[in-house]
């Protein structure tokens, strides 16, 4: 075992061949194996990205010439897994050897071929399950939002409408109303109550009575208002009221506190009382709602009608936004923690002129159909760092996509992220497309689609920082409609109301931040059937209200009324006994008011006698003098 | 595979005799380097150019490799930090922009902040570790291989045939 080694120098010749056979092998599996396995990559990637499946049908690379052939995609629609989303036939580019040795992709032209939509699969295409939400920091305001939009959307108002319609009482499904908020708040108001009145009778406890002033009265007494002999007499009497007079009006201060006090009080509870009826009226809505009672009003079917559709839109302008912020970092963006820590966080040194890390500076989009129809437009300036670059992401298209019977697409996306306010424009116009078989309304009692139409769309959206403006439009013409119902009167109805509408206006618009969306959508569809069904409807209706107004009304009258009644005898019985103790207050003031205006009177006479004695000795003076 | 066993052997037997100290303290430097740098990464790739160019022991620099990649993935969150503070301080980053922009040197990823953070930590190391581990191997010599050697068990070992025929064996072909 303990052989000696051998000496040998610090280069390892004989290494030359393992080394040269490692290179060759390295050459083999990039001439073999290289392109395949790195399909298999990109459809990975790919899927993750679309969220279905992605298949690539060839890709062709070669390391020399730095170029790429991709054919065949197909983009499964996560919607609709039978038919892609995206089919391309062939997307070719090249990069540039100098950006690659630093580590950069940058393409200077792709071309891209043969762009179709929504063709069929030949299999059905997977969808990756919705990636679970994250735990650490939970929804946000946004998701929140989203989430209630979509509770409110996915309701059944048309559905239950049909039900009422086809006889069902919903006020009869209401056998227990279980707690009402109502009764919870008069609670709190005889709780509010009690604790007045406790505090009340305190306060008035608390007040100067008659007895309080009699040391008052006799100091009062022995003040002296007459027979002054001189002046500091006068003096030591005013001195002696004012302060009887300081104690006075420190004692009835609280008197005159309490009635500016109690007024305020009961009015307070007062305005308890007129909130009451908000409450009540939630009562009634909240009542309405488990009964399935929906309003026919035109803005709540609007938004059952095609709330879903425009949800859908913005939720899908969201992810890519999100999307597009993650991968093209607006300027100065604050620098994202890393997703995984062992991944940590890539800088950029870039200088002008430099190189992003990916770069993609046109690509052009072509796709040539018999009969001279097709797809034209371009992507420019698709780069990680847009400041660098100095020009937005810019993509046009236009065309038709004749086998899917469209036409008149023509859309243009801008992302521009080069200052600290990211920015996303997206304006789309659809000139014709064929519907058939989409569904309006799917419920148990009533179903409602487009049988056929012949649809125009547009949908402009401009998503700056976090405001949102999108505003979706859909015209609908030549239409017809089928619908389904169990109940007769339910099939009249419904066939009723969309008779002679032939064409279908939808208009949405929704505003503000991600945070606070406000969304208005109309439809004249949503006008037609609320005037339809309101005809059929409105007395059933409003009878059920009534009855969900007298049950709320049955369970929290009599306590209100109770309730009422203990207000007003709380309100008199305390401004009497404050009354009482005013008028004791006042009966003093009056007392000291006589005392000083007395004092008052003796003051000045002695002070005018005092001055004609003065004028006669004066002049007693003078005439001396002059003699 | 039968180069890495070859190595491993070899390194077992170098470990065992009196010789390859160099050889073998350089092969764990080098796989501290390979440890700490992404897999796929110029750096990475330098090293091993040099494992093979020069008589660096390179089963000794796989099994190290092997180690302190488990060393580094436990220390990421510590290189993160590291190597963002490298990255961010002001007055290197005249030098980072032309590192950046310069042919190749991207190919490092040392725009990274784990892999600058474990870049650094294992350039400062690589030294230390030389040093350290030529110590030790003679250590080990010295206190485990001739206590072993002057075992009972080893001499009765030692004297049998078996024993001698595969020195025997080994002498001529090993």
């Amino acid at each position: 075992m303990d052989k000696p080694v051998k000496k040998q120098g610090a280069i390892r010749f004989e290494a030359v061949i393992p080394m040269a056979i490692v290179v060759g092998l390295v050459v083999l599996y990039f001439s073999l194996f290289f392109d395949s396995h790195l399909r298999r990559g990109l459809e990975y990637a790919a899927t993750q990205g679309n969220g279905a499946e992605v298949d690539i049908g060839r890709v062709k690379t070669s390391v020399f010439g730095a170029s790429v052939l991709i054919a065949d995609v197909q983009m499964t629609d996560p919607e609709q897994p039978q038919q892609n989303r995206v089919q391309i036939g062939e997307l070719r580019f090249r990069m540039l050897w100098d950006a690659l040795l630093r580590g950069k992709i940058m393409i200077d032209e792709a071309v891209i071929e043969d762009v179709q939509i929504a063709t069929a699969r030949q299999r059905a295409g997977y969808v990756l399950p919705p990636e679970p939400e994250q735990a650490d920091d939970g929804p946000s305001a946004t998701d929140k939002m989203l989430a209630q939009m979509k509770q409110e959307f996915s309701g059944n108002v048309v559905g239950d409408l049909a039900a009422i319609a086809a006889g069902a009482d919903p006020a009869a499904q209401l056998k227990e109303t279980g707690d009402l908020k109502s009764s919870a708040y008069l609670a709190g108001l005889k709780q509010s109550q009690d604790e007045t009145e406790q505090q009340w009778r305190a306060r008035i406890d608390a007040l100067p009575k008659g007895d309080d002033f009699k040391a008052l009265r006799t100091r009062l007494g022995k003040v002296q208002l007459k027979d002054f002999k001189d002046v500091a007499q006068v003096q030591a009497s005013v001195k002696e009221l004012q302060s009887i007079r300081d104690e006075f009006d420190a004692m009835s201060k609280p008197v005159g506190e309490a009635g500016s006090k109690l007024t305020g009080d009961m009015g307070a509870l007062r305005t308890s009382f007129a909130d009451l009826e908000k409450v009540a009226r939630e009562d009634v809505r909240g009542l309405q709602s488990r009964m399935h009672l929906p309003s026919l009003d035109t803005a709540t079917l609007s938004r059952a009608l095609f709330g879903m559709d425009v949800l859908g839109k913005l939720q899908q302008a969201r992810g890519y936004m999100n999307q597009a912020r993650e991968y093209i970092p607006a300027k100065g963006a604050p620098k994202a923690k890393p997703k995984k820590i062992h991944k940590g966080h890539d800088y950029a040194f870039g200088r002008p002129k430099a190189y992003p890390a990916f770069w993609l500076r046109r690509a052009a989009i072509t796709s040539t159909l018999p009969g001279g129809k097709g797809l034209s437009g371009e992507i420019l300036d698709v780069a990680t760092d847009q400041s660098l670059v100095g020009r937005p992401l810019v993509a046009t298209l236009k065309g038709d996509f004749p086998q899917q019977g469209v036409s008149g697409v023509k859309a243009e996306l801008v992302i521009d992220h080069r200052n600290a306010e990211p920015l996303e424009r997206v304006n789309l116009q659809v000139g014709n497309y064929a519907v058939a078989g989409r569904s309006l309304v799917n419920s148990e009692s009533v179903t409602l689609a487009f049988a056929k139409a012949q649809a125009a769309t547009g949908f402009v959206a401009e998503l700056r920082g976090d405001k949102v403006d999108m505003r979706l439009s859909n015209r609908f013409g030549a239409t017809a409609f089928e619908t389904g119902a169990k109940s007769a009167v339910v099939r009249e109805m419904m066939a009723a109301s969309v008779a002679g509408l032939n064409a279908v206006t939808m208009d949405a618009r929704v505003s503000g931040a991600w945070s606070d969306l406000d969304l208005s959508l109309s439809t004249n569809l949503a006008d037609a059937l609320a005037k339809g069904m309101g005809r059929y409807l409105q007395a059933k209706m409003d009878e059920a209200r009534k009855r969900i107004e007298s049950i709320v009304n049955d369970r929290i009258g009599e306590q209100k009324q109770r309730l009422l009644a203990r207000q007003g005898e709380l309100e008199a019985r305390y401004q009497s006994q404050l009354a009482e103790r005013k008028a004791q207050v006042d009966k003093m003031r009056a007392e000291l008011d006589g005392a000083r205006n007395e004092l008052d009177k003796r003051k000045n006479a002695a002070v005018d006698s005092q001055k004609q004695n003065l004028k006669q000795e004066a002049g007693k003076l003078l005439d001396s003098w002059r003699r | 595979m039968t180069l890495i066993l070859k190595q491993l052997f070899s390194l077992l037997r170098l470990l065992n005799s009196d010789t390859g100290t160099n050889q073998i303290a350089a092969g764990v430097a080098c796989g501290l380097i390979l440890g700490f740098a992404p897999m796929l990464s110029l750096q990475a790739l330098l090293v091993f150019v040099c494992m093979f160019l020069f008589r660096i022991q390179i089963g000794a620099a796989l099994t190290s490799a092997f180690f302190f990649a488990l060393v580094a993935w436990l220390f990421d969150p510590v290189s993160h930090v590291v190597g963002s503070a490298i990255l961010e301080t002001p007055s290197l980053q005249s030098l980072f922009t032309a590192l950046y922009n310069m042919p190749l040197v991207p190919l490092t990823r040392f725009y990274n902040s784990v892999v600058m953070g474990a870049g650094v930590a294992s350039i400062l190391l690589a030294p230390l570790v030389f040093f350290g581990s030529k110590r030790l191997i003679e250590a080990y010599r010295v206190k485990v291989v001739e206590r072993f050697k002057s075992s009972p068990f080893w001499k009765l070992w030692s004297s049998t045939s078996f024993f001698k025929w595969y020195a025997t064996y080994d002498k001529f072909h090993g």
